[in-house]
């Protein structure tokens, strides 16, 4: 009948296990690796329309997150600030620069600017900046040190699971509601005592209706 | 099923309606079990051989090429359906509020059920010694594994964004979120794979002494090493045997409890909520035993076209066919009995919610619907009461097609009536059918037809080491009474 | 006798009946040979026996298979429950643990199945595409309706006249030599 393959396919058989044994260990750590939102998501930075710099203007200059972000403590979303905001400063700062040239047109009554967002939540899943602002989560504990980077890049995962991590036991994270905007302060190295300073306590839904509404 | 072996065959003449015209030499009974033998017209076992590969090797009949032109067709509508949804969202199916659980439920569990026969015809038929069972395995548990398929399919494309469907897996992803295992869905993820991964296996251990000799009487180089190299160099070794014999025993004793949990688990999708007519401790059972009753009709479906088309008949004999109809009259009174104790219970509680949701099914908006089921599976069966019908194959062909269109329409019936009249009459509404439901449905059996069609054309439809085995030859110490 | 390399494999012997091959192997298991086997188209009961053939191991793989997939499930589902992502859905308990049993059920059978599969397989050293008992023409029909015996020549018992003496007194059709 003739054999119908060869000697050396017998040795197959042990290459393939092998090889699938070896293949399947690094297939579940490139899993692990490269699909969390730490590899996924983290440093994230959009090229902006206009080459707008938190580190001059958070940073050097000392505008407070506020002064922009106007209704981060009322409202559920903190707020890209219009054009005009730009141009209380811009119509005499630096008024003829050509990288202003969006801003200058979209205060003139032409379109918007059409600013690439960084830090996004699906739809499915609801997020109060006022809540949070209010509970004394700072600005840096989610956004990193803003007022550090040229371009704004995305400093923390932003995934349910960190969400839950901190919504388990909020008391490491909290600050006074003085400090929200104070990129330098540290509730790890300054914790931060709501009972003892007469404050409600803090208690953050772990169920699934707190976020999933 | 389970009082089969006692219903004694003894006595009465040997059955050789539709054998072939040769001399019925075996016409002397069983000698194992003294009734009509299960292989008829005098074969020996290079014959049976030549009986089960013939069609593979010689080329389809003509219907062949229509069944799978057709299934071809099918399975076109269905990848069209299918691109379609994805590209749209679920928002093409007739879905609404509150029948949020409409045909692709409905079809998964169809298939799903269809599947369970072939597992009970290969492990629980063989750990019962029902030797009859080596006819039919082989193509049941095909059945089995493209039924399955089929049934996969439908909760992957429903959930909207298939991309993302590793989520279910309890694996690392972006989100960092594991999935919920208090929840029957995700059991099911689980049930119905290993389901189909444990069919595959115990269906390709028993190809593989088949595939060896595909490939010892394969003519070309090019199936010689197909067949070859899925037969995995299997030689005949007794040592072999040895090991391979308690594999099969050992896979078929856990394809059995697998028969009883996995539709027991897609029941619970059901059982768990808390709507009238779905939370009931009667499911599990129920659904188990409406699952064989519809896997068998579908089993009777193709074998008895495959019996004629194949010239399988000294294989696939009354005997095989009459067994089987007796499966299916009983499953299928089971299931009438659970249709039954459903009302009985629904007036006994005195839950007017659980009274009125049994009274709608019956009387209300569906109504149609669930008098087809009743018709078609209570009643078309228990011809096979009379042994004439249980031995004329057109009978059970028309029979197991009913059978089929009943039980899809009795998990039609259990999702949709419970959803659209529950609790709160001003939420109820009507559901229909979209086009690209129906699309779907039919474009499913074009991918489980096109896959059986691909099975008979490529590979033994008879199990031919397994139907050596049930010849008295077989037996070393077989003393031969005649010459 | 048996120092020497042999220019064969081995001798194989044709049989044409059940009851032929089975007094066979009960004489080749007597006479004391440990390198041989017999090829069946299909298991042929009491071949174990009549070949001297110890119980197979593969049961007790398939359970420590089978419990270890248990265990791996239940551990899974305690950890993600209870550790990683504690969350109250519907007000069950961290630790279901009736919720658990049907994953732990399955996974242990997934995990007792690929034990019985692939145990089976590497016991039987398969796949093993390339044998030299498939240069005999002849031996095609160990798929169909004949029975063989293949003695290899690195058996200490082996000697070319009494092996082939002894298959041929057990009623063999036909006997012949193996190539490498």
């Amino acid at each position: 009948m003739a054999n119908v393959f060869p000697q050396w396919t017998n040795s197959l058989p042990k290459l393939v296990v092998g090889a699938l044994l070896i293949g399947g260990t690094v297939a579940v750590f490139a899993v692990t690796y490269w699909f969390s939102p730490e590899y996924t998501d983290v440093g994230y930075t959009p090229k902006q329309p206009v080459p707008f710099s938190h580190k001059v203007h958070a940073g050097d200059l000392g505008l407070d997150c506020r002064y922009c972000h106007n209704s981060v403590e009322t409202s559920s979303t903190a707020a890209i600030p219009p054009a005009a905001t730009c141009m209380n400063c811009h119509r005499s700062v630096k008024a003829d620069s050509k990288a202003l040239a969006p801003i200058r047109a979209a205060a003139a009554g032409g379109d918007p600017v059409r600013w690439v967002r960084v830090h996004m939540l699906p739809d499915y899943a609801f997020f109060d900046h006022s809540v949070h602002v209010g509970a004394g989560v700072g600005c840096a504990t989610c956004h990193g040190r803003i007022d550090q980077m040229e371009e704004v890049a995305q400093h923390t995962a932003l995934s349910m699971n960190w969400c839950l991590d901190c919504h388990r036991h909020p008391e490491a994270v909290l600050r006074p509601r003085s400090e929200i905007t104070n990129m330098d302060h540290d509730p790890a190295q300054s914790p931060f005592d709501r009972a003892a300073a007469g404050l409600r306590t803090v208690d953050p839904p772990e169920h699934c209706s707190g976020c999933h509404r | 099923m389970f009082g089969l072996s006692s219903l004694s065959n003894t006595g009465r003449k040997p059955d050789t309606t539709g054998s072939k015209p040769m001399e019925a030499t075996n016409a002397h009974l069983d000698p194992v079990d003294g009734r009509t033998p299960l292989v008829i017209g005098g074969h020996d076992f290079h014959s049976i051989t030549e009986i089960v590969a013939r069609p593979v090797e010689q080329g389809m009949p003509r219907g062949w090429y229509i069944i799978f032109g057709i299934a071809l067709c099918l399975l076109s509508l269905l990848l069209v359906s299918i691109g379609w949804l994805v590209w749209e969202g679920v928002g093409v199916w007739g879905l609404n509020n509150p029948v949020a659980w409409g045909w692709a439920i409905v079809s998964f569990v169809f298939w799903v059920g269809i599947g369970h026969a072939g597992t009970l015809i290969s492990a629980i038929l063989y750990l019962f010694r029902q030797r009859w069972r080596t006819g039919v395995n082989r193509a049941a548990e095909a059945m089995t594994i493209f039924a399955v398929v089929c049934a996969l399919m439908f909760p992957t494309i429903h959930v909207g964004r298939i991309w993302l469907l590793y989520w279910v897996f309890p694996i690392p992803n972006q989100m960092d979120v594991w999935p919920n295992f208090r929840s029957p869905l995700l059991w099911d993820v689980f049930a119905v794979t290993i389901y189909g991964t444990v069919s595959i296996l115990f269906w390709f251990t028993g190809l593989i002494p088949d595939l060896a000799t595909m490939r010892d009487r394969a003519k070309t180089l090019t199936r010689k090493r197909v067949y070859g190299f899925f037969a995995m160099g299997w030689r005949g070794s007794n040592r072999h045997w040895h090991n391979y014999e308690v594999a099969y025993m050992i896979l078929a004793g856990l394809a059995t409890p697998l028969v009883l949990s996995v539709h027991t688990i897609v029941s619970f999708d059901f059982a768990v909520s808390q709507l009238p007519g779905w939370h009931t401790t009667i499911f599990p059972p129920y659904f188990v035993a409406g699952a064989i009753f519809s896997g068998f009709a579908m089993v009777l479906t193709l074998m008895v076209i495959c019996r004629t088309a194949f010239k399988m008949e000294n294989l696939l004999t009354n005997r095989h066919f009459e067994n089987m109809a007796k499966i299916v009259l009983t499953t299928g009174s089971i299931v009438g009995y659970a249709y039954a104790m459903e009302f009985f219970i629904a007036w006994y509680s005195g839950n007017p919610y659980e009274s009125f949701a049994f009274v709608n099914r019956a009387f209300g908006p569906y109504a149609w619907a669930y008098w087809i089921m009743v018709s078609c599976n209570v009643l078309s069966p228990q011809i096979f009461w009379f042994r004439k019908a249980r031995q004329n194959l057109t009978v059970i062909f028309i029979v197991s097609i009913f059978v089929n269109i009943g039980m899809w329409f009795e998990r039609f019936v259990i999702t949709v009536t419970s959803l659209a009249n529950d609790f709160l009459p001003s939420a109820w509404d009507y559901f229909h059918p979209s086009f690209w439901d129906i699309s779907t449905l039919l474009g499913s059996f074009g991918l489980f037809f096109t896959l059986f069609c691909l099975f008979v054309r490529y590979l033994p439809m008879v199990a031919i080491a397994e139907v050596k085995c049930v010849l008295p030859e077989s037996n070393p110490h077989h003393q031969p009474t005649e010459g | 006798m048996t120092t020497q390399e042999s220019s064969n494999h081995g001798m194989l012997a044709e049989y044409s009946t059940t009851a032929s091959i089975y007094h066979a192997c009960e004489k080749v298991r007597d006479a004391g040979y440990t390198r041989w086997d017999a090829h069946t188209p299909f298991p042929v009961h009491g071949l174990d026996a009549a070949m001297g053939l110890s119980r197979s191991k593969l049961p007790w793989f398939v359970l420590f298979c089978g419990l270890s997939g248990a265990s791996l499930a239940f551990a899974l589902q305690w950890w993600t429950s209870v550790v990683a992502q504690p969350l109250v859905i519907a007000g069950k308990p961290l630790f279901s643990w009736q919720a658990f049993v049907p994953v732990t059920f399955e996974v242990g059978v997934l995990f007792a199945a690929f034990g019985a599969v692939f145990g089976m397989l590497a016991m039987n050293g398969l796949p093993q595409l390339y044998h030299s008992v498939f240069h005999s023409e002849r031996f095609s029909r160990a798929s169909d309706d004949r029975f063989f015996i293949s003695i290899e020549s690195t058996d200490p018992n082996y000697d070319e006249t009494k092996t082939r003496a002894l298959l041929e007194e057990a009623g063999a059709d036909h006997v012949e030599f193996i190539a490498h």
